[in-house]
C-alpha cells in the first residue's frame, strides 16, 4: 500500500471513530466534559501537528552543522572562477 | 552547530512552538476538567474560540497562499508574453 493509501486509510478510521463518539452512535453517555474535549479533538490535532513541525524546523535550523571554512573557500574558488572567465572574455 | 542568528531564530521558533502547544493543550484539554469557579479560567478565552482562531488562522494561510501563487502565475505570463 503507497503512503498516501495509508495515511488516508488512518485518517478515515480516526475521523469515522471521531464522528461516531460525537453523535452518541455507539450509546456511550460521557460526560460534558468529555464531550467539550473530544468536540475540539480535530482541531487540537491539526495544531499540534503544525506546532511540532515549526518546531522541529527551528530546531534543526538551529543545530545545522554549518562549515565556515569550506564555505570562505567555496567563496574564494568563485571569485577565482569569475577572474578567469571574464580574462577570457565572458560576460557576466 | 549553527551560528549568530541563525541558533537565535531557530530556538526561538522551538519555545514560540512549545508555548503555543502548552497553552493550547491547557485550554482543550484540561480547562473543561477544572472547576468552572477556579481562578484561572480568567487567563482563557471562552472555550469556542480554541475552534474559531485555529480555523480563521488556517482559511488566511490559504487565502494567502492561493493569492501568492495567483500573483507569481501572473508575473510569469507576463513575462513570456514580453520574450515572444
Amino acid at each position: 500500500m503507497t503512503k498516501l493509501a495509508q495515511w488516508l486509510w488512518g485518517l478515515a478510521l480516526l475521523g469515522s471513530t471521531w464522528a461516531a463518539l460525537t453523535m452518541g452512535a455507539l450509546g456511550l453517555e460521557l460526560p460534558s466534559s468529555c464531550r467539550e474535549v473530544l468536540w475540539s479533538l480535530p482541531a487540537y490535532l491539526l495544531v499540534s501537528a503544525g506546532c511540532y513541525a515549526l518546531g522541529t524546523v527551528g530546531y534543526r535550523v538551529a543545530t545545522f552543522h554549518d562549515c565556515e571554512d569550506a564555505a570562505r573557500e567555496l567563496q574564494s574558488q568563485i571569485q577565482e572562477a569569475r577572474a578567469d572567465l571574464a580574462r577570457k572574455g565572458m560576460r557576466f | 552547530m549553527a551560528t549568530g542568528t541563525d541558533q537565535v531564530v531557530g530556538l526561538g521558533l522551538v519555545a514560540v512552538s512549545l508555548i503555543i502547544f502548552t497553552y493550547y493543550t491547557v485550554w482543550v484539554i484540561l480547562l473543561p476538567f477544572i472547576d468552572s469557579q477556579h481562578v484561572i479560567h480568567k487567563y482563557f478565552l471562552p472555550q469556542a474560540y480554541a475552534v474559531a482562531i485555529p480555523l480563521a488562522a488556517g482559511l488566511l494561510l490559504l487565502l494567502f497562499v492561493g493569492v501568492f501563487i495567483t500573483y507569481m502565475m501572473l508575473k510569469n505570463q507576463k513575462v513570456t508574453k514580453k520574450a515572444q
